[in-house]
């Protein structure tokens, strides 16, 4: 099981990788790359994963195309020509236009087949897990959201059955008034019972003492000096240097203070998931395909991604070093082809209880 | 264990006190029972032994509690909890997270308990419930015993002392419940746990209670102590002790076996053979040949029934037999595949369920689903307008209301009533258009005793005007008071359409996977299985019929 974090790692990357090129070449492959991830890791979670992708694919790249074409009037290779009188459409309508278009296209449709896989991979509860212990109370808000919505859907299918049988029709707005009250209050009734149980259970028992003034204090400072430091840097020239140097301040100051008051919220948690070689391997996979694509490295041409059809159509520029560090985004694909899913708590326990199964209840219970 | 002493509470907002002057002893590791009357003030007095009363509803407390040796008025409910496992009522509504392992997790990690403790304790809990196969399953994904068993579970991963359950098997089938009481009963026996159990439906759980407490009501003394001795006090109890107490058994009988060794000394008739049920001339409603399939899954195989004018038909099985699926396709909620459904030689099939319903009252499982007005008058009258029959409706709202023991209700709120009473406003809301036929789901669900026999009254008049009744329930002591016939589904084909006397004291031909006496067992009322053979199925039979055999 490849860690939550690598895999944020990992869509961020595609997305900086599809934001940073406009080179169709370099698209198409980072496109392949996402889509062999998506076959490799999301196979036997949805039923066809490609497929999702390709559909936009069908859709945005003819149309980013149509779109720029019948717009930008820009280009030599002229294919066609718009009556004058049309407003915006009017003008050629050349190849260059055409093709900048459906790069775009392609550059959004690897944007979204990036998420899409990221999607596909990492259940929602896993990034929730991942607020900060400072944010902990929202954590579990949102925890609890995501169990109430499949709860109120069959809820609402209840309630419009119940409406329904005693003669209720559901004709116009005011009539779903029936059927939206009793969802809301029981919803509230049941709000009132899972707060209940949850005191039952303990909640709440330590976590009284959250946000004392002595982590609020700093973390205003924090705000103010990363917000002045904005304003400065967007406002007066000449104070550039001390205004970075004030975002920098502020913004350690308030990962800092979080990272505290994080740390006096005494929690545990269940689902600890192991940092493995793996997600290491991903993690160096993203950095080699960022390096690429953002340092000036020596050898490398990043001239190349900067492709443009105009004035004249030309073929792109390829060069293979960066041909290669996109291939970094392969990572997750290589580690998940290599083996079983890493070690996990339930699994390890699992294991513990076949060794000595049944040992320490009784004393504990008893 | 447990220590009130003149307890006194009332709630916000309330002048009378629900509970008056309590004095109750629990010892340690007894099973104890706590029962009485709705509104008697059951969940209320459990809510005090983890300081939930007044913590976290408030109101005024005197009197002192001791719990394990703590005081949970002053400690509250997070300190308590460490002492004292709570399990409510509906397992859904106390789910925070939606993964069985995670909920159970969910206390601990609140706890601060390291990982490699919590996953020792996850283990240990999911090992006592027999939840190991189900650890990676979505909560949504479970039945609804399964999901109660992981409230346990969730209840005892702090490893409390005291186990207390709000009514835990009144939202479940008998199948499921008996899955749940055995793990407690388990819990108590092996582990030596106090068990604190609140329940309505006292026959399933008398064979595994060590003490009583019973709650008879406001402005009553509570009565506690041994099992036996605070039985003889009590009025609301299962057929078998009602019999028992009457006939003068001693000690008095608290399992079916206990009983057949005094009901083998009494004279019983010899088995009659009883007439074979006729069929029935003109039928009001009939079903024929009824198909219908989810996703390609049969679940209604060629159902046929017909029930006479004013006749209530019990139609039972297991879960997952098709009962409410036949139900929702008479109303048209779902649209069968095959067959002919028919009122009063009407068709119903394809038509609206809004229309069907202006002659066939439907009450869903679920009565709050319904309820929705600010009063108990306006919820008739939503009904009638919905039919457009607000100008000449059928019945008057007040002449129903007063019929259903609800006139002086009129003006309440209708959600602020106890589970009996709005299911008697959500019955109303469905028979204010006088339909010709009844379908109830589930009815007795939750309801106390007197509220069932309140049920089986109002069912009679109705029956006596003409109204057929299709009861779908798996409460066999309401059927042996209340049918006429019992229709048993299974697996979507009816095996079995008789007489109650028939069908609920003779083992069905049920398919070998069905579990053949099992289901006898489960559809068998106490008294036929005291009596087996004589076709006695209430305590009223069994006492006529032995006076008439002493006489004779």
């Amino acid at each position: 099981m490849i860690d939550v974090r690598a895999w944020l790692l990992w869509a961020l990357t595609t997305l900086v990788v599809a934001s940073s090129t406009r080179n169709p070449l370099y698209v198409v492959l980072l496109l392949l790359i996402v889509a062999l991830v998506g076959v490799v890791c999301a196979v036997g979670r949805v039923a066809n994963p490609p497929y999702v992708p390709l559909r936009f694919a069908a859709v945005a790249i003819p149309l980013a195309a149509l779109f720029n074409g019948l717009t930008a009037h820009l280009g030599d290779t002229v294919l066609l020509r718009l009556p004058d009188w049309l407003p915006l459409l009017g003008g050629p309508v050349t190849l260059e236009a055409l093709v900048f278009g459906a790069t775009n296209g392609l550059t959004l449709t690897a944007i979204f087949s990036g998420f899409a896989v990221f999607n596909q991979v990492t259940p929602v509860r896993d990034l929730v897990q991942l607020t900060p212990r400072a944010f902990h109370e929202t954590g579990v808000v949102l925890s609890i959201t995501l169990t109430f919505i499949p709860q109120t859907t069959s809820s609402l299918a209840r309630i419009r059955e119940a409406q329904a049988v005693r003669g209720h029709r559901v004709r116009g707005l005011r009539d779903w008034l029936p059927i939206f009250i009793p969802l809301l209050i029981s919803g509230l009734e049941r709000s009132m019972g899972l707060a209940e149980a949850m005191v039952a259970r303990g909640y709440g028992a330590v976590s009284d003492r959250a946000q004392p003034l002595r982590t609020q204090g700093p973390l205003a400072l924090g705000l103010f000096a990363l917000l002045g430091g904005w304003l400065a840097f967007l406002f007066l020239p000449s104070w550039k240097r001390a205004a970075v140097g004030g975002m920098v301040v502020g913004a350690g100051l308030i990962i800092g203070v979080l990272w505290l008051a994080g740390r006096a919220v005494p929690r545990t948690a269940y689902r600890t998931h192991r940092w493995t070689a793996r997600d290491t391997l991903i993690v160096l996979g993203c950095g080699l395909t960022l390096a690429t694509v953002l340092l000036p490295l020596p050898l490398v041409d990043r001239g190349t991604l900067y492709y443009t059809p105009y004035p004249r159509l030309t073929p792109p520029a390829f060069d293979p070093l960066i041909g290669l560090g996109l291939l970094g985004l392969l990572a997750p694909a290589v580690v998940s082809a290599g083996g079983q899913a890493g070690c996990d708590c339930s699994l390890r326990s699992e294991r513990e209880s076949q060794t000595d199964q049944n040992s320490g209840q009784e004393q504990e219970h008893g | 264990m447990i220590h009130f002493d003149h307890l006194t509470y009332t709630y916000p907002d309330s002048s009378q006190p629900v509970l008056v002057d309590v004095t109750l002893h629990i010892a340690e590791g007894e099973f104890a029972l706590m029962t009485g009357p709705s509104g008697a003030g059951k969940s209320t007095l459990l809510r005090c032994l983890n300081g939930l009363v007044p913590h976290f509803t408030g109101g005024r407390l005197s009197g002192s509690a001791t719990i394990a040796g703590h005081d949970p008025i002053a400690e509250g409910p997070q300190m308590l909890s460490r002492i004292v496992g709570f399990v409510f009522q509906d397992p859904e509504a106390q789910f925070v997270v939606d993964r069985v392992e995670d909920e159970i997790a969910f206390a601990l990690e609140n706890a601060a308990i390291p990982p490699d403790d919590m996953c020792a304790r996850v283990e240990e809990v999911l090992n006592l419930l027999d939840l190991i196969p189900l650890r990676n399953r979505p909560l949504e994904t479970l039945s609804g015993g399964e999901k109660q068993r992981i409230a346990i579970a969730a209840a005892l991963a702090l490893r409390p002392r005291i186990l207390v359950l709000d009514e835990p098997t009144s939202q479940l089938d008998p199948q499921s419940a008996e899955e749940v009481l055995g793990a407690l009963v388990r819990l108590n026996r092996d582990l030596g746990l106090t068990v604190v159990l609140a329940e309505h439906r006292l026959e399933r759980v008398l064979p595994h209670a060590d003490c009583l407490v019973y709650l008879p009501g406001p402005g009553k003394p509570v009565l506690s102590g041994p099992l036996r001795r605070t039985l003889r006090q009590v009025d609301l109890t299962p057929p078998l002790v009602t019999l028992g107490k009457a006939l003068g058994w001693e000690p008095l009988p608290l399992t079916v076996k206990e009983g057949r060794r005094f009901a083998a000394k009494s004279q019983t008739p010899k088995p009659q053979v009883s007439e074979k049920q006729s069929a029935i001339r003109n039928p009001q409603f009939a079903i024929r040949n009824l198909h219908f399939a989810y996703d390609r899954e049969d679940v209604l195989r060629g159902v046929n029934l017909e029930m006479a004018p004013g006749e209530l038909v019990a139609l039972m099985g297991r879960n997952g037999s098709g009962k409410t699926t036949l139900l929702k396709c008479i109303v048209g909620l779902l649209r069968p595949q095959r067959g002919k459904i028919t009122l009063a030689s009407e068709s119903l099939i394809g038509r609206e369920t809004a229309d069907i319903c202006r002659s066939v009252g439907y009450l869903p499982q679920e009565p709050d689903d319904l309820l929705f007005a600010d009063t108990v008058v306006e919820e008739l009258r939503v009904t009638l307008r919905n039919h457009g029959l607000l100008d000449s409706p059928p019945i008057i709202p007040a002449a129903l209301l007063d019929r259903l023991g609800l006139s002086g209700l009129a003006a309440s709120y209708p959600r602020d009533l106890s589970v009996g009473q709005r299911q008697r406003v959500a019955l109303g809301a469905v028979t204010i258009t006088r339909p010709q036929l009844l379908l109830l789901d589930e009815p007795t669900r939750g309801m106390d005793y007197p509220a069932k026999r309140e049920l089986v009254r109002l069912l009679r008049e109705w029956q006596a005007e003409g109204m057929g009744v299709l009861l779908v329930t798996h409460d066999v002591e309401m059927v042996a008071q209340a049918a006429n016939r019992v229709v048993m589904l299974s697996q979507g084909d009816v095996i079995a359409d008789d007489l109650p006397a028939e069908v609920l004291t003779a083992t069905p031909p049920s398919p070998p996977e069905a579990g053949g006496s099992a289901l006898s067992s489960l559809f068998a009322p106490q008294v036929a299985r005291l009596f087996p053979g004589t076709g006695w199925l209430t305590v009223e039979d069994a006492l006529a019929g032995l006076n008439a055999g002493v006489s004779r």
